[in-house]
């Protein structure tokens, strides 16, 4: 079968919403609260390519690290110093306000316990979170959305970009949105007949015995009625955030404006690729630099611009898999093993760093060349699924894989 | 020897009791499923479906006509079909014809220019190409301005905290000036446009270049063609490269991709073109491959687009554009001669960098440039640990072994390891590029190549200098896994997401049989029963480019540009030859369906038929054959539906296109009219969910 989340069962029940019926966000509207609380979201933030964890939060404490990085190592006066071992590589000071107020976390020597140096199987294993099985058809992302969800808003699950990704792919509805400013009939500058033309596809796609296209088409319409109503445009950013240029910074700026217009966002994701340095990666200046910089800026300007919203909000960062601890022959690094994790929040523990440390020491790295793996990803997004959001059917977003209180690192509480 | 032919005879056995076993399923399962066997009039468009861009008007009954498998045959040897209609197409995209070299020196790179403004280069001296750099030259010192803005911007930021957006007092009298410039280059404009092109060339060219671009830049679109209009090929180019040199190079390999899959005869030709580049990807904005890809797609992959796959691995593996877009050329063996060199196993890559440096300018005889010395103390002063302060290692570099073996050949389930990956990256040590920034070409250089014997999924390989490499490419490109991972792919593309592992067999089989020939390959799928099952017809969904060039195609329009095209593909999350990842584009349904998209492709099948689209028209004659005007709208929707669809239209469907012809917006819009209703009827059916099949 083909790997779709439209093989799920949820066609048939989709089948009979008709133009003519009513969307269920009019109904919910009444009752929609603006900016209320207690509506727990969770952000999804994948760096693809294998971000080098150890040039992100950098152990300048550990002389060894300096021994096998003699041209990519960040220079101790240079790092900013988080607690005497770790700190973090010096473009990414918009990260160290966050630090400072103790919403930001940081899980070093994290990841997938799974050994595959594949880019393409390593996130399709971190994005299904079932590291090592193929089979599995869904996110967990998408599992992690366990109520029922008709009576959900089409924004509960939403990506930024071209693409639905892996991990929101499931049983769940989710939209992909490229640009909140073109999504639509019509695009940007849609004429008077756009609205007919836009009821015209929403009907053949309703119809449409094609359950692959028929779901994503319901979905697509019920979001594009719901956001032309909440018209989020009008939400421009926060007077102090300032987002970085780039794809990553008007993702996130794109969802800040869904959380702040209230339209039920539960769970957003976003990417940012480019971290494949396997040559010239650079040190305090160089592609990680610009790299690292476009990616704290934009997370941080993200987290002024919610503002309040932000108490309810958790936000999670994970990278397919780490980089070799030693630097290459090409002034780069080669695909390695952990990782470090960010983990921002208003309920977040920040202002530490999680996890144990198990050093450079090559008796201690994991195939005498990469950093091993001491805390499992699936670890923090279950802490952050269970004590954030509420979750208690852990067992069925991470099936095989058991993490229980005891197990959490006590991260969000 | 005789162990492997063994093998090879057992798997052929295996595989033809297999086959017979899975056409024995498949005869079982037919009736469960009830579909009926394609018609003669869906096998001809199941064909067209699968081996080209999509079928044109009247391309079903030219199939029918031929027969088609006499049709298939014609495809699968595209040298014997006539295609002069496309080269003239192409006639004027003449950076498909330059090598590297020219395309470095006729749109040159930043680094060129770089060089020209450290006096490093001299100004060429044909004024035409005086002109190109003189601009080049211009942004170079301009940017150079702004950053300099930016860090006393910065500065003054930190000093005070205060996000006053200062400026120094020459910046303000400079961008004071610039718009006074902008005022009079406006009211210059309207002469140039009235000048012959000729003349409008020779002003253009002579203006300042501080001048030209802020006239360019206040021009709206139709008066940038209207400045283009009547020059010649060469003209045109050359005042496009005034601007961005190498988007001259990428504009020209985008549009030409396009205008091939739209106009091609030799689609299948173009089909396993586009199938191999996106196997073999490469990414057009890294660096040198900005240059480089234009040669990688012409030299090295389309001669061998039909042809055996280890010609096209070997010559995708010694193409500069795979050396330089999977690091390959960076990679120097750890014993080698030149990590040797300079003391010990670590050998300094600063001066290596600095040889290389040399070699490199002096080359295009520049005087080498005196580099500015980085040595490792004092670029990070007291930061490091003393005592460790070890010289950089110049190594192995495993980005390409590993994406050769897992991308290219085996798979990733194909039975390697870690340890094969890095093995087979000291194997490939030396192969290299002579002069990658300048348009470089291959080079085995001895000096880089890790000495001793290596060893290869069980496989001991002798010490053998470049022959070593060539040695593993064949031995991939024979290993089984291999036939069996590129027959998986391939049938993805021709037959479903989910192919049949019958058919994954059989062409394994053939693959073996035929050392990797890929047109036999292809011809024992296109024979299979598995391709013309019931299940196979309209199984895929398209991908972007399948759709926006299918619906190019049917609608018979006419592209004299393309740039909208390759717009909507970049909306459509598949820039040609803009994929960073080594992965390429998936070619399965749920990558490319999801809301963003959804309402991408709607909003494209609009535009295109309404013509809205630059420089795009569709050709309604030819959509409407002999029904040209329609009776009435009824009649206008059951002609367009059925050659865009050719009968594959639900009723459900034709019901809502014909309701929405009585919209009242529409009417408003003095839409009445059945030629401009044709508009509508055909974005609509575009936009259909029948159409994003095929």
């Amino acid at each position: 079968m083909a790997l779709t989340r439209r093989v799920f069962l949820k066609n048939s029940a989709l089948a009979v919403v008709g133009t003519t019926a009513i969307p269920s966000f009019l109904t919910r509207a009444a009752f929609a609260d603006v900016n209320s609380t207690g509506k727990k979201r969770m952000v999804v933030l994948f760096q693809r390519g294998a971000a080098d964890g150890l040039n992100i939060v950098v152990p300048h404490g550990e002389p060894t690290y300096y021994q096998m990085r003699p041209t990519i190592a960040i220079p101790r006066a240079s790092v900013i110093d988080l607690d005497g071992l770790f700190g973090l590589h010096p473009s990414m000071a918009a990260f160290k306000p966050l630090w400072d107020s103790k919403q930001l976390a940081i899980v070093h020597a994290s990841g997938s316990p799974d050994n595959t140096r594949s880019h393409f199987d390593a996130q399709d294993y971190m994005e299904s979170g079932t590291p090592g099985v193929k089979s599995t058809e869904d996110g967990w992302l998408n599992r992690a959305l366990q109520k029922e969800w008709e009576k959900q808003s089409p924004f509960r699950a939403v990506a930024l970009g071209t693409a639905l990704p892996r991990t929101l792919a499931g049983p769940n509805p989710a939209v992909a949105i490229s640009n909140i400013n073109e999504f639509g009939v019509g695009g940007r500058n849609a004429g008077p007949a756009a609205g007919g033309l836009s009821n015209s596809f929403e009907s053949m796609y309703a119809q449409s015995v094609d359950s692959v296209l028929h779901g994503t088409g319901q979905e697509t319409f019920e979001a594009v009625k719901m956001l032309k109503s909440a018209d989020p445009a009008k939400y421009t950013p926060a007077a102090n955030a300032n987002y970085p240029r780039g794809r990553f910074g008007d993702s996130l700026k794109q969802v800040a404006q869904l959380l702040k217009a209230d339209l039920g966002v539960e769970v957003a994701f976003a990417d940012i690729g480019g971290w494949d340095h396997h040559v010239n990666e650079g040190s305090t200046q160089g592609q990680i630099a610009n790299l690292t910089r476009e990616f704290s800026q934009a997370i941080a300007a993200f987290w002024t611009d919610i503002g309040n919203l932000g108490g309810e909000t958790v936000l999670v960062t994970m990278s397919e898999f780490g980089r070799t601890a030693r630097e290459n022959g090409s002034r780069g690094t080669d695909h390695g093993h952990a990782n470090v994790m960010f983990v921002l929040g208003g309920p977040v523990k920040g202002g530490k760093v999680y996890g144990r440390w198990p050093g450079l020491d090559s008796r201690h790295l994991y195939e005498g060349r990469d950093l091993e793996v001491t805390t499992d990803f699936r670890t923090v997004l279950s802490e952050g699924l269970s004590r954030h959001m509420g979750n208690s059917q852990l067992a069925s977003v991470f099936p095989g894989f058991r993490a229980s209180g005891k197990d959490f690192l006590g991260l969000i509480g | 020897m005789t162990l492997k032919s063994k093998r090879l005879i057992a798997v052929v056995i295996f595989i033809a009791i297999s086959s017979a076993s899975a056409s024995l399923l498949l005869a079982k399962s037919k009736p469960k499923k009830s579909v009926a066997q394609m018609d003669d009039s869906q096998r001809a468009l199941h064909a067209l479906n699968r081996l080209t861009f999509g079928p044109r008007p009247g391309d079903i009954d030219k199939v029918k006509a031929i027969g088609v498998d006499k049709w298939i045959d014609q495809q699968l040897s595209p040298d014997k079909i006539d295609d002069s209609a496309l080269q003239s197409r192409l006639e004027p995209f003449r950076t498909l014809r330059m090598d590297s070299r020219t395309l470095v020196q006729n749109f040159p790179p930043p680094q060129v220019i770089k060089a020209v403004a450290d006096g490093r280069l001299r100004m060429p001296s044909d004024p035409k190409e005086r002109a190109i750099y003189e601009a080049q030259l211009e942004n170079y010192k301009n940017r150079a301005e702004r950053k300099a803005q930016n860090d006393n911007a910065a500065a003054t930021k930190s000093d005070d905290g205060n996000m006053a957006n200062d400026m120094a007092p020459e910046a303000m009298d400079r961008r004071a000036e610039r718009r006074e410039a902008r005022m009079n280059a406006n009211s210059d404009a309207d002469a140039l446009l009235q000048k012959s092109p000729q003349d409008r060339f020779n002003a253009v060219l002579k203006m300042p270049a501080d001048e030209r671009r802020i006239m360019v830049q206040g021009f709206q679109p139709e008066e940038r063609e209207k400045l283009l209009q009547g020059m010649s090929a060469e003209q045109r180019e050359q005042l496009q490269a005034l601007a961005n040199p190498q988007g001259v190079i990428t504009n020209e390999l985008v549009q030409s991709k396009l205008i091939r899959a739209i106009y091609s005869e030799r689609q299948l030709d173009e089909v396993m073109t586009d199938f191999w580049f996106n196997h073999f990807n490469v990414f057009v904005q890294k660096g040198a491959d900005r240059v480089l890809t234009t040669s990688y797609e012409r030299d090295a992959i389309r001669p061998h687009a039909l042809g055996k796959f280890k010609d096209l691995l070997m010559a995708t593996a010694t193409h500069p554009a795979m050396l330089f877009y999977l690091d390959n050329f960076q990679s120097v063996g750890p014993n080698s001669i030149a990590a040797q060199r300079g003391g010990g196993r670590g050998a300094n890559l600063a001066n290596n960098r600095n040889q290389r440096r040399e070699t490199f300018f002096q080359r295009i005889g520049l005087a080498p440039q005196p580099r500015r010395q980085r040595p490792q103390q004092q670029r990070n002063p007291n930061n490091m640990d003393p005592n460790a302060a070890p010289k950089p290692q110049r190594g192995v570099n495993e980005n390409y072994a590993r994406e050769l073996m897992e991308l290219h050949t085996l798979g990733v389930d194909g039975g390697y390891t870690q340890q094969d990956i890095i093995e087979v990256a000291k194997v490939l040590t030396g192969w290299t590029i002579k002069q990658p920034q300048l348009g470089g070409s291959f080079e085995f250089n001895d000096k880089l190549h890790e000495p001793g014997e290596k060893h290869i999924l069980g496989q001991k390989i002798n010490e053998d200098g470049e022959k070593e490499g060539k040695k593993v490419l064949e031995m991939l490109a024979k290993h089984p896994s291999t036939a069996k991972f590129i027959s998986r792919k391939l049938a993805m593309r021709f037959v479903s997401d989910t192919p049949p592992q019958s058919l994954i067999d059989s062409m394994s089989a053939t693959y073996l049989k035929s050392d990797g020939d890929i047109k036999e390959v292809l011809r024992t799928m296109f024979k299979s029963p598995e391709f013309w099952s019931p299940e196979s017809y309209r199984a895929k969904v398209k991908t972007p480019l399948e759709f926006v060039v299918s619906a190019v195609r049917i609608t018979g329009s006419d592209v004299s540009n393309a740039q909208p095209l390759a717009q909507t593909l970049q909306r459509l999350g598949m820039p040609l030859y803009g994929m960073q990842p080594p992965t390429g584009y998936s070619m399965k349904a749920d990558a490319w369906v999801n809301s963003a998209a959804l309402l991408n492709r709607m909003n494209f099948g609009l535009a295109l038929a309404s013509g809205k689209l630059r420089g795009i028209s569709v050709n309604k004659d030819l959509l409407m054959k002999d029904s040209m005007p329609p009776a009435d709208a009824d009649a206008a929707v059951a002609v367009i539906s059925n050659a865009i669809l050719a009968g594959d239209i639900s009723q459900q469907t034709r019901d809502t296109i014909r309701k929405q012809l009585d919209d009242p917006t529409l009417n408003q819009r003095n839409v009445t009219d059945p030629m401009k209703q044709l508009g509508v009827i055909a974005g609509l059916v575009l936009g259909s969910p029948e159409f994003q099949r095929r």
